[in-house]
């Protein structure tokens, strides 16, 4: 299930700038790095020095193995001192990175159809999920549906690698500059029953705020959702217990889960929202 | 000097503990050992010392628990574990399969919880030792810090002294006006070894939201911001007590280990620097090994606290 993750070096092919604040890094690794789930994630070093002193998590937007070689590409938003120093290193550069890490989406087998929703930088897994559902299931491709949401059209990023795999894209945004103007959850929430629960899958990734009003949706409805979270995050590895998630136990409390370790995929239901 | 090509003594004393060598894993850094295995050979390893375990499982805190300082990191966990019972259960016949020591790590909310918590690892078969946390707060003396008070730290260190015969390393706290006062208290009061230092306390602003960083407003930090303080309480200490001394600290590579060494401390422990590098512990075990041939000294007893005069 866990294939061992490697702590390795990377070294950069391409760092740039796709949309405004949105890069795309492109990194050479030893072919000994395991193949990755759609949904995990990776450990990246933008520095060798103390600060900052942590590693980047950061999920994994494509990967391709090659002879001798594999590609891991990394789709990111410059938030903070960390993506700045990343969003500054040049091909050739090298990095330090660990992964793969953590449970990625699980396949739903019966599912027919999938309904990826996916807010700002959060397409990043929910394409490399596109592109591993497509092609598997010939002759009986999955059917799927995106709702794509970014405060303005400007911030909409990576969706050319999105409709190669999803021609079903549906854009919102919150100034109304593209596509539906709303929030990505209101169009889902009108859309919703047109849907059939069965054979149905929805994933999810993007800010807090969209997730639990996703997951207020889905409470009496039968669609299962999986959602990719984010925490800070310290080691990746599951030892150093930063990254609690809220879950709620079948006694009805609340117990802190690790987003490296036991997600950051996790059933929509099961957060404490 | 010419190098020496013989292999280097490693192994040191802790009081009645022999370890292999100096390098061991900070409590709450390493988890239960199983999530570093894949990368380090925990039979390398001087001592294990596991996430601190109290008498019942604890939550922890809600999250942020982590903030990022400049060369630092804070957190506020709280202390999440699978509580003592379950560590023996679950988690000790894993690491009893290896040759390393292994240390438990300890707290409690009141003197006596910290005594059936010894008494519980006591029993238990494959531990080396104890390593006691005494920075967390006291439930009955209104949330002071054991390790705060000389008094409320030996009377721990008796407690837990009369619940086991397993050697006893008490972890103290720098948040203190004097720690090497603390460090004789627990020394009087039956401790085997005292190490340090535990995190010190620190917090962190959002000014765009004017919050604090941290769900818990306060933490505990740890990494390269702290290693000068650590550095010098080790040394006072040193000078203070006659049992053996554990440094920690930030120590993020061999120089640092070296330094902790070389003012006294018998062995060191290896936190924040696991997070961020999981070969760490061995990059710095290999670090002094090869410091040890390059000075020609064949012991590491004859480095150990040979700090010169300036």
């Amino acid at each position: 299930m866990h294939p061992v993750p490697l702590f390795i070096k990377g070294r950069i092919l391409d760092n740039l700038e796709a949309v405004r604040g949105h890069f795309l890094l492109r990194l050479k690794l030893p072919p000994a790095f395991h193949h990755p789930v759609p949904g995990q994630f990776v450990m990246i070093r933008v520095t060798e020095s103390q600060t900052p002193l942590l590693a980047r998590p950061m999920s994994i937007y494509a990967f391709e193995k090659g002879a001798g070689h594999s590609v891991l590409e990394i789709f990111y938003r410059v938030a903070g001192a960390g993506t700045r120093i990343l969003s500054g290193l040049k091909p050739g550069d090298e990095l330090s990175l660990l992964g793969p890490l953590g449970n990625g989406f699980s396949g739903n087998q019966e599912a027919r159809r999938a309904i990826l929703i996916a807010g700002g930088i959060g397409i990043s897994p929910l394409t490399f999920l596109a592109a591993s559902l497509s092609p598997i299931r010939e002759p009986f491709p999955v059917e799927m549906t995106a709702y794509v949401g970014a405060q303005r059209k400007e911030a909409l990023a990576g969706l050319d690698r999105l409709s190669a795999v999803c021609p079903d894209i549906r854009i919102c945004t919150d100034d109304g500059s593209m596509g539906y103007g709303g929030r990505v959850t209101e169009l889902f929430e009108r859309e919703l029953d047109a849907f059939d629960p069965q054979g149905c899958a929805v994933y999810a990734c993007g800010p807090r705020a969209m997730m639990k009003r996703l997951a207020e949706l889905l409470e009496k409805h039968p669609l299962p959702c999986q959602v990719s979270v984010e925490e800070r995050m310290a080691c990746g590895l599951g030892a150093c217990l930063g990254c609690a998630v809220a879950v709620r136990t079948p006694g009805g409390d609340v117990a802190f889960m690790r987003a490296c370790k036991d997600g950051p995929v996790f059933d929509i239901r099961r957060i404490d929202w | 000097m010419r190098p020496s090509s013989l292999q280097p003594s490693l192994s040191v004393d802790i009081g009645p503990l022999s370890l292999r060598n100096p390098v061991m894993t900070a409590s709450g850094t390493f988890g239960y050992g199983e999530e570093y295995a894949p990368f380090v050979d925990l039979n390398r390893l001087g001592a294990l010392i596991v996430k601190g375990l109290s008498l019942e499982p604890r939550a922890g805190n809600p999250p942020p628990r982590l903030a990022e300082t400049p060369s630092g990191l804070l957190n506020a966990v709280g202390l999440q574990n699978i509580g003592v019972k379950a560590f023996v259960k679950e988690k000790l016949p894993f690491l009893k399969e290896y040759s390393t020591a292994i240390i438990a790590n300890i707290f409690g909310e009141t003197v006596d919880e910290y005594g059936k918590v010894a008494e519980i690892l006591g029993m238990a078969d494959g531990l080396s030792a104890l390593e006691v946390n005494i920075s967390c707060p006291n439930v009955k003396k209104g949330g002071i810090a054991f390790g705060s008070s000389p008094e409320m730290a030996a009377e721990v260190t008796k407690r837990v002294r009369e619940a086991t015969d397993l050697p006893m390393i008490m972890k103290l706290s720098p948040n203190v006006t004097d720690i090497s006062h603390i460090a004789e208290s627990v020394e009087s009061a039956g401790a085997d070894a005292v190490s340090l230092i535990n995190t010190l306390a620190g917090m962190a602003v959002d000014v765009e939201h004017r919050k604090p960083v941290l769900y818990n407003v306060t933490g505990g930090l740890s990494g390269p911001a702290i290693k000068p303080v650590a550095l010098r309480m080790v040394w006072q200490v040193v000078n203070r007590v006659n049992i053996p001394v554990i440094g920690l600290g930030g120590i993020m590579c061999p120089n640092d280990a070296l330094e902790f060494l070389i003012v006294g401390a018998r062995a060191v422990e290896v936190g924040t620097a696991s997070f961020l590098n999981p070969h760490a512990t061995m990059n710095i075990l290999e670090g002094i090994e090869t410091y040890l041939r390059e000075h020609s000294i064949s012991d590491i007893g004859d480095l150990i606290g040979t700090l010169e005069r300036p």
